[in-house]
């Protein structure tokens, strides 16, 4: 789908020569010639003009009737006028019909500064009504969700909030009721507004009807400075503006890049921010005294983490989480191999990658970038949910299948929501990624051994070669959006898929990988991996084989690592298999960690806690999936006595022997003369809106990846469920399991439970009804969860979700497993 | 040259032996004749036919009265879907001919509607009716049933290239669905919503596809015009306002009913000769001649030839071609708050001045009603309008507005009259007399 | 002597305006079958008219109004199940339902008696005819009297549309009537139905 070309057009606006893209709406158009005409409906984010409340209008010649500016072109010779006696006397008339029934209750009003009807009023009114009738008079505020209050008084029923609820999250729940003056916005028989998105329409409401419950009297504009930076709270690194008052963020707002978010953000994004104001965050440095951990000195604590890493010298190893800057990570890992005589470090959640294949996926030629989403041919969903893995992924992929035609085809073990807009969705059982991507391949490739590996998957050998016949004839330019938790395994085959599709070979097509962690992609390319230094280059002589993720944990288990040290995730939570991480940090004789809060593993196991900052706070630099390297701004001074984290990190080096880093911007800069392809890059260049290094120069230097063909391997066969009732074992991470969304008062209503998803199938076999409470188990480990049917279930699997506040199924080892009702405690 | 025009039509088209009983089955309408013009438009090019249409100066019966063959004429040529729609949500108030027509002479518009969609190279269609006409929509129904069966509709319509699926799409209820976009969101399944034009319905229209839209009369009228030919058809009525044409006359008069007249007859001798004029000692007040959304005329109006081009030149319209009459016995503010409060009722809420403007004109209609207003608030409810016209996304808020404003304008001292009276009945102070 | 003009009047009468959400129920997304049961005749129906249209979607009227027939009006349990089957948010449904004033979405009695009071039908007396089926039906909770925009039959007005059959020209003494043969479930109105009338225009006949 090629991207539209622009071409120039001039008209005449109030007597000015402007030149403007052709199909500009003249809203826009008359921008070029600095000429405002006034709007409330109109919003191109939320798609076709609906030219609903006539503020625009303006008079073009040659047409008798007035013109919506909003929804009318701009055409080459068009002559506009905004400012004559017709025009004004619309625009006066339109604000005092607004205005009939709006409460004017600015002062009482969370809107009231930063209101378009208070400063459209103020510029294109009338200044007077002359309306006398009594106002109607509505109970208000109103509770439209845990997050958002609707007064109903000041709606001016612009179709904003609607259409965004209809036509850009598609999740269809905010609807006009009635007709007329009696339209009013409201879901379906009292049921709350609470989607992934919802939050957005309280920025898009062009009047104080729909306010932020959070924020709701807080501040007003004059009071609040905003301050731009990146969320970090998932991959998708939306750019965010924070409203800062007095050291406090009080709200985050989308700061609006084509390339990135879209102008959108998710609910988890913008109301997570209290959970930087949490009572239960840790503002000091703590260390281990006996069984309790107590407040100490910094000077105390990097001493006593300083010289324990010391003793352990050999026999550290680290993982980093995915919330760590580029610089954080690659000041650790680079302490680690150099003071520390260790390469034991790890960001991959998922396994290690062969370094050779970690740098063909980072080919630029097949690197596929965020608005390709949307201009593509075909988008090809691989093991990935993006409205949970990157959630505002999931809106661009809605917007191109809508507007631009996109064929959206899916791949996955769980039913995808994305999956009422695909052409095509393709099930298959979880663990069977490998052997359905090999699958695809063969398909790809004329289709011998397709149908044994489909059957491997657990898939549908004919649906695979459907899709690969959609993915070959849907037009060249194909973009695979695929997850990292397909597995490392799986690489080789995917890469084989790109191949055979040609995706290196053209610019609108490519791989977009959704990483585990929010700067996975940054990590990686900062050396934070067992197997490759920074710029994915060869690591300099190990002295053994470097230790991964699991190995770092079974060695601790094992005693064979004196010092663990977690910069950022608690992997009891977050990480595969729980009990041997649990075990892992029971044995290490030092564990250092950086954390925001105290959870029960931390508080067990930790020998020096750092305090760790919270995003707002942070400096430094991320990388978005699509290689745009953007730049963290401290929006607010660190609580207590909390200290930057890339700091901590070059204090304890310089313990151990290293040079001093003084700036964050020394650290920065240091990164992107590690490596290669940053070269040159500088904190300036990345500015507000960062730079995808792809489109650099230095690009040049990354390394090369191996050559195709890609050899797609043995893949091992899905599990299948068995006839005494065990299941197979799916698992998936919600958008809401996140210590953020737990410690946030306002989000905490969306905190992920624990729950057992089961076909109507399964579910009837195993005697389980909705709502019911089971026991998951598997071998020695379980969970608890609610019992949840879905139609659309795969029957034999039941899904579990990761990293939730209990229960995650992260500590289910083996993929098979029990579910059987929970016992009921009686009381004695 | 040809004459005026306008009378009684000696040879009825539309309304011709319309009681004949079983008139709404096949058999009886094709033992009429039914049917033998689809099979002459079938046996001409579609080129043609249309020519046929675009000759007989054949002009929309729903309201606009748009040049029917012209607006057949628009529709891009090619292979992509394209839809006609019949309109037979008729809801301007005073109007029912299309009633009495789908109810007695179902096929008349059935054998309309394959012949207009052959012209237009469409094979898709449906009969948007309003969800009151249930009995309608069930001979209807029943006859599309018939219809199907002896093959005028479906693939290959008598063995020849034009197929034609005809769908009935019962509404529930909105008289903006009568407006043709919002008729065509309403169905697809949504709120009747008028769309912004353009687009216009012509080339992006329903499901995005090209779409004709007719009215019930306009259509059931094309199998006249291929059976007498456009030219000879064209000789009726004036020569802007060619035909035949029903006029459903309704309130005070003493034979309310449909008629079918050609156009250009005085309307005097349609309110007084067909429709027997108000009761005896009561005189014409005032006239809506196309329904309640145009402006009212006066009894002097009456003189006028009933077509589309006197009655714009009078400042009104002839619509849907609905007169009602309102006699000398009814208070000006009875007619107008019942209209303002209909098209706020059936303001679609969509666009700001309609929604807020129908709303606002019917509140200080009532707070004139109550003795609470100024002859100052008159000024403000035709400035209110006056700043409706125009600004809207659709007709409807014009459709309040024109006949409001021409109400106050005409009936300025009746109105200030009544604020008087009232304000006295309220105890509001003594009436003051009005100064003409 | 002074009026108290009230500078704000309670809008209670717009349903819905003054209504929170209830915060304890869960967000409204497209009902799953596995867990909404529907009548196998209502699904078949609504199935059927999915069928006729080139978008499902155009079935929604035709949906409403089968899930109105079945439950007695657009109950949420009725929209549910429309909204089940057509793989829509109830929420898209009762958008739709709210807009049209045939489909009912708070509960109503069996016998729709429309009676026409715009216009054309007010001129000849509909407002007093209104107030009389309203007396006449009482609080009866079989009755649903509404009062309608015009439903196209000025040629007999005053008049009702019964259940879908219009009566008219109606006198105020056919009130009563026409309620007491609803309840006794008579035809209404045998000599006064539009469907046995004949066609107004004199030349229509010959």
């Amino acid at each position: 789908m090629p991207r539209p070309e622009v071409r120039m057009v001039t008209f005449s606006i109030d007597g000015r020569e402007v030149e403007a893209p052709e199909g500009a709406m003249l809203v826009d158009g008359a921008k070029y010639g600095d000429v405002e005409i006034p709007v409330f409906c109109y919003e191109p984010k939320l798609g076709q003009p609906v030219g609903a409340c006539r503020m625009c209008l303006v008079e073009i010649e040659g047409i008798p009737k007035l013109q919506t500016a909003c929804s009318t072109p701009v055409k080459d010779g068009m002559v506009v006028h905004t400012q004559t006696e017709r025009v004004q006397e619309a625009q006066n008339s339109v604000v005092e019909f607004l205005l009939v029934n709006h409460p004017l209750d600015c002062p009482v009003c969370d809107k009231g500064g930063e209101c378009p009807l208070q400063d459209i009023t103020f510029g294109w009114g009338r200044g007077i009504s002359r309306m006398v009738e009594p106002k109607r008079h509505f109970k208000k505020p109103l509770e439209l969700s845990p997050l958002i209050a609707i007064d109903r008084e000041r709606c001016i029923l612009c179709y904003r909030c609607v259409r965004f609820s209809q036509e850009v999250s598609e999740d269809y729940q905010l609807i006009l009721h009635e007709r007329g003056a009696h339209s009013y916005v409201g879901t379906f028989d009292a049921h709350p507004y609470v989607a992934p998105f919802s939050g957005n329409i309280i920025e898009l409401c062009p009047v104080g009807a729909l306010t932020s419950r959070p924020y709701r009297f807080r501040a007003r504009p004059w009071d609040v400075e905003g301050s731009g930076s990146v969320c970090t709270l998932c991959p998708s690194q939306c750019n965010v503006e924070l409203t800062v008052r007095d050291e406090r963020v009080l709200r985050v707002l989308a700061r609006e890049h084509a390339g990135v978010d879209d102008g959108w953000l998710c609910d988890k994004g913008r109301f997570a921010y209290q959970s930087i104001h949490s009572e239960e965050r840790i503002v000091q440095p703590l260390m281990r005294d006996g069984d309790e951990l107590r407040p100490v000195s910094w000077e105390r604590a990097l001493d006593a983490a300083a010289a324990a890493l010391g003793r352990a010298r050999g026999s550290v190893g680290a993982i980093v989480g995915g919330q760590a800057t580029n610089e954080e990570g690659f000041l650790l890992a680079r302490m680690l191999r150099e003071q520390l005589d260790s390469a034991d470090v790890d960001s991959r959640a998922s396994g290690p990658l062969p370094l050779e294949l970690q740098r063909a996926l980072a080919t630029p030629a097949l690197q596929a970038t965020v608005p390709d989403l949307e201009f593509a041919h075909t988008v090809f969903l691989l093991g990935c949910e993006p409205v949970d893995d990157a959630p505002i992924l999931d809106l661009r992929i809605r917007k191109g299948v809508r507007r631009n035609g996109v064929q959206l085809a899916v791949a996955s073990a769980r039913p995808s929501s994305l999956d009422p807009n695909a052409a095509l969705s393709v099930r298959y059982a979880p663990g069977g990624e490998h052997a359905f991507v090999a699958a695809l391949a063969a398909a790809l490739d004329g289709g011998i051994g397709c149908e044994q590996l489909a059957r491997d998957a657990g898939a549908d050998g004919s649906e695979i070669q459907e899709l690969a016949r959609l993915l070959r004839e849907g037009g060249e330019d194909v973009v695979i959006l695929w997850g990292e938790r397909i597995g490392a395994a799986a690489v080789p085959a995917l890469l084989a898929v790109a191949d055979r599709l040609g995706l290196a070979a053209r610019d609108g097509a490519g791989l977009l990988e959704i990483p585990a962690g929010a700067n996975g992609r940054g990590l990686r390319e900062a050396g934070v991996l067992p197997n490759a230094g920074a710029g994915l280059a060869e690591p300099v002589n190990p002295s053994r084989p470097p230790r991964d993720a699991r190995g770092i944990a079974e060695a601790a288990a094992a005693g064979e690592l004196a010092a663990l040290y977690l910069l950022g995730p608690d992997p009891v939570r977050e990480l595969p298999d729980a009990g041997l991480w649990r075990r892992a940090l029971a044995r290490a004789s030092t564990v250092i960690v950086h954390a925001a809060t105290l959870t029960e593993a931390i508080r067990d196991h930790a020998t020096v806690v750092f305090p760790a900052e919270s995003y707002a706070e942070k400096e430094g630099t991320v990388v978005h999936p699509d290689g745009r390297v953007q730049r963290l701004r401290p929006a607010i001074g660190h609580p207590g006595a909390v200290r930057a984290e890339w700091q901590v990190i070059a204090e304890l080096a310089q313990r151990l022997g290293a040079d001093p880093i003084l700036t964050g911007s020394m650290a920065s800069a240091q990164l992107f003369e590690a490596v290669p392809f940053y070269a040159g890059l500088t904190l300036e260049e990345l500015g507000g809106r960062g730079v995808r290094w792809q489109e650099r120069d230095a690009a040049a230097a990354a390394p090369a990846g191996p050559a195709a063909p890609y050899e797609t391997g043995t893949p091992l066969a899905a599990l299948t469920s068995q006839a005494n009732g065990t299941l197979r074992l799916g698992t998936f991470r919600s958008i809401w399991a996140a210590r953020e969304v737990e410690m946030s008062p306002a989000l905490r209503f969306a905190a992920a439970r624990q729950q057992a998803e089961l076909s109507p199938a399964d579910a009837e076999r195993l005697g389980l009804s909705p709502g019911e409470r089971v026991e998951v188990s598997a071998g020695e480990t379980s969970v608890s969860a609610t019992v949840v049917v879905r139609g659309n279930v795969p029957e034999g699997t039941v899904f579990l979700g990761e990293a939730t506040e209990t229960d995650s199924a992260t500590a289910l080892t083996g993929g098979l497993v029990e579910v059987r009702p929970a016992r009921v405690e009686v009381p004695a | 040259m040809r004459g005026p025009g306008g009378g009684v039509v000696s040879q009825k088209l539309l309304f011709d032996r319309i009681d004949d009983p079983g008139l709404n089955t096949l058999p009886v309408y094709e033992a009429r004749g039914g049917y033998e013009s689809l099979k002459r438009a079938l046996a001409m090019p579609r080129e043609a036919v249309l020519q046929e249409l675009l000759d007989s100066g054949l002009r929309g019966r729903g309201g606009a009265g748009f040049a029917m063959g012209k607006k057949a004429s628009f529709l891009p040529k090619g292979t992509m879907d394209k839809y006609l729609v019949c309109n037979a949500d008729e809801s301007e108030p005073g109007t029912f001919k299309d009633r009495e027509l789908m109810q007695k002479s179902p096929h008349m518009l059935i054998e309309g509607m394959i012949v207009a969609a052959y012209a237009a190279d469409i094979n898709r269609s449906f009969i948007y009716i309003r969800g009151e006409y249930q009995q309608q929509a069930a001979i209807l129904e029943a006859a599309i049933e018939e219809a199907r069966a002896a093959g005028y509709l479906g693939e290959r319509i008598l063995d020849s290239e034009h197929s034609l699926d005809l769908v009935l799409h019962r509404g529930a209820g909105a008289y903006i669905c009568g407006e043709e976009t919002g008729l065509l969101d309403s169905l697809e399944g949504k709120r009747g919503n008028p769309r912004l034009k353009p687009p216009f319905p012509a080339n992006q229209g329903l499901y995005q596809g090209p779409t004709l839209i007719n009215n019930v009369e306009t259509l059931a009228t094309v199998p006249h015009i291929i059976a007498m030919g456009g030219a000879e058809y064209a000789k009726l009525g004036t020569e802007t306002s060619t035909g035949t044409k029903l006029v459903s006359v309704s309130g005070n008069v003493q034979r309310p009913g449909n008629y079918e007249i050609e156009l250009g007859m005085p309307s005097r001798e349609i309110v007084y000769g067909l429709a027997g004029g108000p009761e005896p000692g009561r005189e014409v007040k005032f006239w809506f001649p196309g329904g309640s959304s145009s402006p009212v005329l006066l009894p002097e109006d009456l003189d006028l030839p009933y077509d589309f081009d006197a009655m714009a030149k009078a400042g009104s319209m002839l619509g849907s071609g609905a007169i009602i009459v309102v006699d000398d016995s009814v208070p000006v503010i009875d007619v107008a708050l019942k209209l303002a409060k209909f098209y706020r009722h059936e303001s679609c809420g969509k666009c700001t001045p309609c929604r807020e403007g129908t709303n606002w004109t019917v509140k200080m209609l009532e707070r004139i009603d109550a003795g609470e207003a100024t002859p100052m608030d008159l000024d403000i409810i035709a400035s209110v309008q006056q700043q409706i016209m125009g600004n809207c996304l659709c007709v409807l808020g014009d459709a309040m507005a024109m006949p409001l404003g021409s109400m106050v304008a005409k009936f300025r001292g009746e109105f200030e009259a009544h604020i008087e009276l009232r304000r006295g009945q309220a105890g509001l102070g003594a009436p003051v007399e009005v100064l003409a | 002597m002074t009026q108290q003009v009230s500078r704000y009047e309670h809008g209670s009468r717009i349903p819905g305006w003054d209504d929170a959400v209830d915060l304890t129920k869960d967000a409204a997304v497209v009902p799953d079958p596995a867990t909404t049961p529907v009548p196998a005749a209502l699904r078949a129906q609504i199935e059927a008219a999915m069928a006729r249209y080139p978008d499902a979607r155009s079935a929604a009227i035709p949906a409403l109004h089968a899930a109105q027939e079945l439950h007695g009006w657009c109950s949420p349990e009725a929209i549910e199940q429309a909204a089940c089957v057509m793989r829509l948010t109830p929420a898209y449904l009762t958008a739709v339902a709210t807009f049209y004033d045939m489909l009912e979405t708070k509960p109503v009695g069996r016998h729709a008696v429309y009676v026409c009071t715009n216009i054309s039908c007010s001129l000849r007396g509909a407002d007093a005819l209104y107030d009389a089926v309203r007396e006449a039906a009482g609080d009866d909770p079989d009755f649903n009297v509404r009062a309608f925009e015009c439903l196209g039959a000025c040629d007999i007005a005053p008049m009702a549309s019964v259940n879908g059959e219009y009566v008219g020209p109606l006198e105020l003494a056919d009130a009563a009537t026409l309620v007491e043969q609803l309840r006794a479930g008579d035809e209404v109105l045998p000599e006064k139905q539009l469907s046995r009338r004949a066609c107004a225009d004199p030349g229509a006949a010959s």
